[in-house]
């Protein structure tokens, strides 16, 4: 790694400490968010309750009494906070059971398809990624930026009915099981479809550092190409990628909602699904929290190594 | 010398006869395919049907109901006396009965069982409604026990025969708590919960101990040593799992996969009928129009409700011809199915006043619109059928628009709105008491709201006639006579649960409710 | 010259697309709701496409599932529009504290993922096609104030702007009559890109079963009821899907043409 001068110490720690103040702050702003809109939008759980005939007048006064709902809106969003930072989620409006335990269920099976997935799409990127850059010119090279944008583009709903169709009828032609809750195909699914954009990326960072002075003069001396030139032309282009990764989190959540659903996995995101069609408002706004927090802590953490990986960016700042 | 080589004989005797001995099935594990995944597992608290399939061989119940005859059995109990007013109930228990946690059933078993169903902390969705007027459990002895009520209530053993009424250890009870419980479950059945991963698998182990099952069994024990039950939601995946030899066993299955299923010779299909109510929809009597029983009648003729249940269902379900179901009450209906006629449907609603003057498709009078609501929850192909019957409406001449609801919550929540024309709910049950909840004006699912005098003393009658079977019956053919003149409910098809499972599988038969196979029976063929 | 290519064959795509969802009314065989004949039928005898799970004619139901998906995720984007181009017009025209709040507001909602965003919506509010539309059309919003802005911004700094201001022009006729102008081309581009993640979202939503109607005839609905047949009949599910995916390429591609024909340079 490069050595680190003493006085850019200080710079970096600033900056590290700039970006976890914003990000605590985005977390906090979309928390917040989050409690508003479905407080105002969704009314008073009780009253749900109540009018879904699960609870009748008197419990329902007394689950109003115990949730805080009898407060102001104020008051209750202190409370929120308050059980929030204590790690209290809540209770299911349906089972009863504490939301960290319902979520602790599903969660599981939500991070295996997410960083199988993750694997794939980092796999496949860097393979179509790197042959563009490197064959820029030739057909393969225009054939592998073009399935980079195809990625990005192709809806996730269609890739997973379409492989699983396809899983299907192969199984059906050759008699071996397949679909249902298998990970494999799901994690295709999304990792394909995630793959564009690190495709992309690796594409036009490669490209920039394998035309760089220093590749060239390396290569103008004589050194022979393949891995040792790679790595090389490859360090600068890390640090774009792992920002990416963080982006990735967006198209990997709303991905894995979608995959779950198709293949009928368990997971957070059919919990997702499943808590907003029934209403049941504690477990989605749950959700909802930790989806924001997981975004803005993935964001703080892709930025800090990216600064650590390129120095040109510590002094951005 | 000699001594030795007669041991020796004796030793290969020996062998060769145990050789020969017929090998015990004990090795032996099943996957069953479930679709649904409920959102509780504790039958004492939640309703759905779905948890019963695993759990009925988890449970015993204190009387059993012969899926044949319909006659109750004794089960736990071994017999029992209904007291001449029907307000009391004793039974002699087993005394031979422990349940999987090695805790012995006795009759404070049954006491605690009770207390923590009708405890209202733990919101029981159904074991609690079961019980109808009980006042409380009385323990006579250690092995004797009486329920008391408030009033006479037929239904009572019937609700005893269920698994929501299943004996559950009160140590387990007591350890676990409402909330947990349903991850460990400890009954006295034929089958041990081992394990219960939410929306992934349950996990069933076969109980050796088992001595004490009702003669509708047709094994002392249990042959399958496991059982593993597995999510299949997705319809499409239930045919292809079974034929890819991932599961042997699902019900549910669509009709088309079902009939493919069927002429494989690898495959056998059991149509089960599920008595109960049929898939119907309720007409809102409350609120214009169908609070005219003009309009309602007119809607119901509308409606070409065999078409509808061929194009749904195809040949594997017969189309609904009254309240309740052919199977187990088909003698209470008055077997008057109401044949489709649009013209008289149209007539009828000139009859009444609407009459499309704007010729725009849609009727109307007095200045309004001819506008239905039509409510249908999202499961058992309720929105298929509510698609076909918009449709139908619409040719009448209404502007139909039709709202889904995805969970018994925001179904109930359109209904307490109040702003709806129809709406979809039926429940299965094997004791036409299910009527009572439905159709009495102060019944907690009158979704009609239908307020007919006479028909709630008929309903309660019939409720309280513990000792006439047959006094009993006639009480409900008035009834039902009544509720289908007063036109509140669109009855569409009788349940036919499509069970498709692996022909060497031995020895299925399903209970009375239908739903829940006697997994103790099954056997694999060799 | 293969961009070219590709781009006059994604607007041919999308003017095509446009004229069906139109005329659908018009030109569409059948009533998309009504059953014409038994279900599941392949195409031949009365329709081109064959019949759905309830015997409802296939074609008519992709003609109007066109208008449907286009148009609900036209609605959407017409919203994050006026949101976006409002806010971000408001944030590049103060400085300081107005700036820094509404910038801090748009990246909270950032922080949430757009289809999650949009879930939250209705979740508080319950399903329905006008929901979905809404929670789309907010769940845009963030992310388009931040590009708005920033558009908006850089032109600031050209030299008109600074011209106007001398000769005493108030920041709503800067704002109308100079910066929207100017921004046109990058907005259009902007507002296409836009477009496309609209009608992914819409239809993602509908897919999941948010719009609420089973019968909808939109192509996200008919994708997800689709897939009961998906073994019989795969057409159901997989043209709607196919439709979809065509469509969302062919935004994109329309919206990187115009985007690289509106740099400067």
């Amino acid at each position: 790694m490069v050595p680190l001068p003493n006085r850019s110490h200080l710079q970096l720690l600033t900056v590290i400490g700039r970006r976890l103040i914003e990000g605590l702050f985005t977390a906090w702003a979309a928390v917040t968010l989050t409690f508003f809109a479905l407080r105002i939008a969704g009314g008073d759980p009780a009253d749900n309750l109540l009018a879904q005939g699960l609870a009748s007048a008197e419990q329902a006064q007394a689950l109003r009494q115990q949730l805080g709902l009898d407060h102001p809106l104020g008051i209750q969003y202190l409370e929120f906070m308050r059980n929030l930072t204590r790690g209290d989620l809540g209770i299911s409006l349906y089972t009863a059971r504490p939301v960290g335990r319902v979520i602790g269920e599903q969660l599981p099976y939500t991070i295996a398809l997410a960083l199988s997935g993750l694997m794939i799409a980092l796999a496949l990127g860097f393979v179509f990624g790197a042959l563009a850059a490197w064959r820029e010119r030739t057909a393969e090279g225009r054939f592998a930026a073009a399935m980079s944008d195809l990625a990005t583009a192709l809806p996730v709903a269609f890739t997973g009915i379409l492989i699983l169709y396809l899983a299907l009828m192969l199984s059906l032609a050759i008699g071996r099981p397949m679909a249902a809750p298998g990970l494999l195909l799901p994690a295709i699914v999304l990792g394909i479809t995630s793959s564009g954009p690190i495709g992309r990326v690796v594409q036009a960072g490669l490209r920039e550092s394998l035309n760089s002075e220093y590749i060239l003069a390396a290569r103008a001396r004589g050194l022979p190409g393949g891995a040792r030139l790679l790595w090389h032309a490859v360090r600068p282009a890390l640090s774009p990628v792992i920002s990416l990764i963080a982006l990735e989190a967006a198209y990997l959540f709303s991905g894995t909602v979608v995959t779950e659903t198709v293949f009928s996995r368990p997971g957070l995101g059919r919990l997702l699904v499943k808590s907003i069609l029934e209403a049941d408002f504690p477990i989605a706004q749950a959700l909802v929290v930790l989806a924001a927090l997981f975004y803005t802590t993935s964001h703080i953490l892709a930025d800090l190594a990216a600064i650590m990986l390129d120095p040109r960016q510590r002094r951005a700042g | 010398m000699k001594a030795n080589y007669l041991r020796l004989l004796l030793l290969s005797t020996t062998l060769l006869v145990g050789a020969c001995a017929p090998v015990q099935q004990t090795e032996s594990s099943l996957n069953y395919g479930l679709t649904l995944s409920p959102s509780g597992l504790d039958p004492h608290l939640n309703a759905s049907a779905e948890l019963g399939i695993p759990l009925s061989s988890v449970y015993d119940t204190l009387v059993f109901r012969d899926p044949d005859t319909g006659e109750f059995v004794p089960g736990l109990a071994d017999s029992w006396k209904i007291s001449p007013d029907g307000l009391t109930y004793t039974f002699e228990l087993r005394d031979d009965v422990h349940f999987h946690d090695g805790t012995p059933f006795n009759a404070n078993a049954v006491r605690a069982n009770i207390d923590y169903i009708v405890d209202p902390q733990n919101h029981s969705q159904k074991a609690v409604s079961m019980l109808g007027p009980l006042v409380e459990v009385v323990v006579l002895s250690e092995y004797r026990v009486s329920f008391q009520l408030s009033e006479p209530f037929a239904p009572l053993l019937d609700s005893l025969s269920q698994v929501y009424l299943g004996i559950a250890s009160p140590s387990a009870l007591e350890e676990w708590g409402p909330a947990e419980y349903q991850f460990h479950q400890i009954g006295t059945g034929p089958y041990r919960f081992i394990e219960y991963i939410p929306n992934d698998h349950i996990l069933l182990e076969r109980n050796p101990d088992y001595a004490w099952g009702p003669s509708i069994y047709h094994r002392q024990n249990a042959a399958i040593h496991q059982i593993e039950f597995r999510f299949y939601e997705f319809e499409a995946t239930r045919s292809l799992a079974l034929e890819s030899g991932q599961i042997d066993i699902i019900g549910e299955v669509p009709f088309r996969e079902a009939e493919r299923l069927s002429d494989d010779s690898r495959f056998s299909l059991y149509p089960t009928p599920i008595p109960g109510q049929p898939m119907q929809f309720y007409f809102n009597t409350r609120v214009s129009p169908t609070d005219d029983p003009l309009v309602r009648e007119a809607l119901i003729l509308a409606v070409d409700r065999e078409r509808i249940v061929d194009t749904i269902f195809g040949a594997t379900s017969p189309t609904a011809s009254g309240p309740l179901s052919d199977v187990l009450f088909g003698p209470l209906l008055p077997n008057r199915l109401t044949a489709y006629d649009p013209n008289r449907a149209g007539a009828l609603l000139d009859q009444a006043g609407w009459v499309d003057l704007d010729g725009d498709g849609i009727r109307e009078k007095g200045g309004s619109k001819l506008a239905l609501v039509l409510v249908t929850p999202t499961w058992g192909s309720n929105p298929q059928a509510a698609q076909l019957i918009d449709v139908s409406w619409e040719i009448l001449g209404a502007s139909v628009e039709v709202i889904s609801a995805p969970a018994f919550g925001p179904l109930k929540e359109q209904q307490s709105n109040g702003e709806y024309n129809a709406i979809g709910l039926n429940f299965f049950g094997t004791d036409a008491d299910l009527l009572r909840p439905s159709y009495s004006s102060s019944g907690l699912y009158n979704w009609s709201g239908i307020q007919d005098p006479d028909l709630d003393q008929l309903l309660n009658m019939a409720a309280s006639e513990v000792h006439d079977p047959s006094l009993r019956a006639s009480f409900y053919q008035s009834a039902i006579d009544r509720m289908e003149r007063a036109f509140v409910v669109l009855p569409m098809r009788d349940y036919v649960d499509l069970v498709v499972a692996r022909s060497d599988l031995i020895g299925l038969r399903f209970s009375l409710q239908g739903w829940f196979p006697f997994l103790i029976d099954l056997t694999f063929s060799s | 010259m293969r961009r070219n290519f590709t781009f006059s064959w994604a607007v041919v795509w999308l003017i095509g697309i446009t004229v069906i969802a139109l005329a659908a009314p018009l030109i569409a065989p059948y009533n998309p709701r009504l059953p014409v004949g038994a279900a599941l039928s392949p195409a031949g005898d009365g329709t081109m496409l064959g019949t759905d799970g309830l015997g409802r004619d296939l074609l008519s139901r992709l003609m109007y599932g066109a208008r449907y998906s286009l148009l609900s995720s036209l609605a959407a984007t017409l919203i994050t529009l006026s949101i976006g181009l409002t806010l971000g017009l408001l944030a590049s025209g103060s400085v300081g504290f107005v700036d820094r709040m509404l910038l801090a507001l748009a990246n909270a909602g950032l922080a949430i993922p757009g289809l999650l965003l949009a879930m939250l919506f209705v979740a508080g509010i319950g399903p329905g096609l006008p929901t979905v539309i809404l929670a789309v059309g907010l769940g845009g919003s963030p992310g388009f104030i931040r590009l708005a802005r920033s558009i908006f911004k850089s032109l600031m700094q050209e030299g008109y702007v600074d011209a106007a201001r001398a000769l005493g022009a108030g920041r709503v006729r800067i704002a109308l009559f100079h910066l929207l102008p100017n921004a046109m081309p990058q907005l259009v581009a902007l507002a296409t890109t836009h477009y496309a993640w609209a009608f992914l979202g819409t239809t993602t939503l509908t897919f999941l079963g948010l719009a609420g109607d089973p019968s909808l005839p939109e192509w996200g609905a008919m994708l997800d009821a689709g897939r009961t047949y998906l073994i019989q009949a795969p057409i159901l599910s997989l043209l709607p899907g196919l439709l979809i995916t065509l469509t969302v390429f062919a935004v994109h591609r329309a919206g990187l043409g115009l985007s690289t024909s509106s740099q400067p340079g």
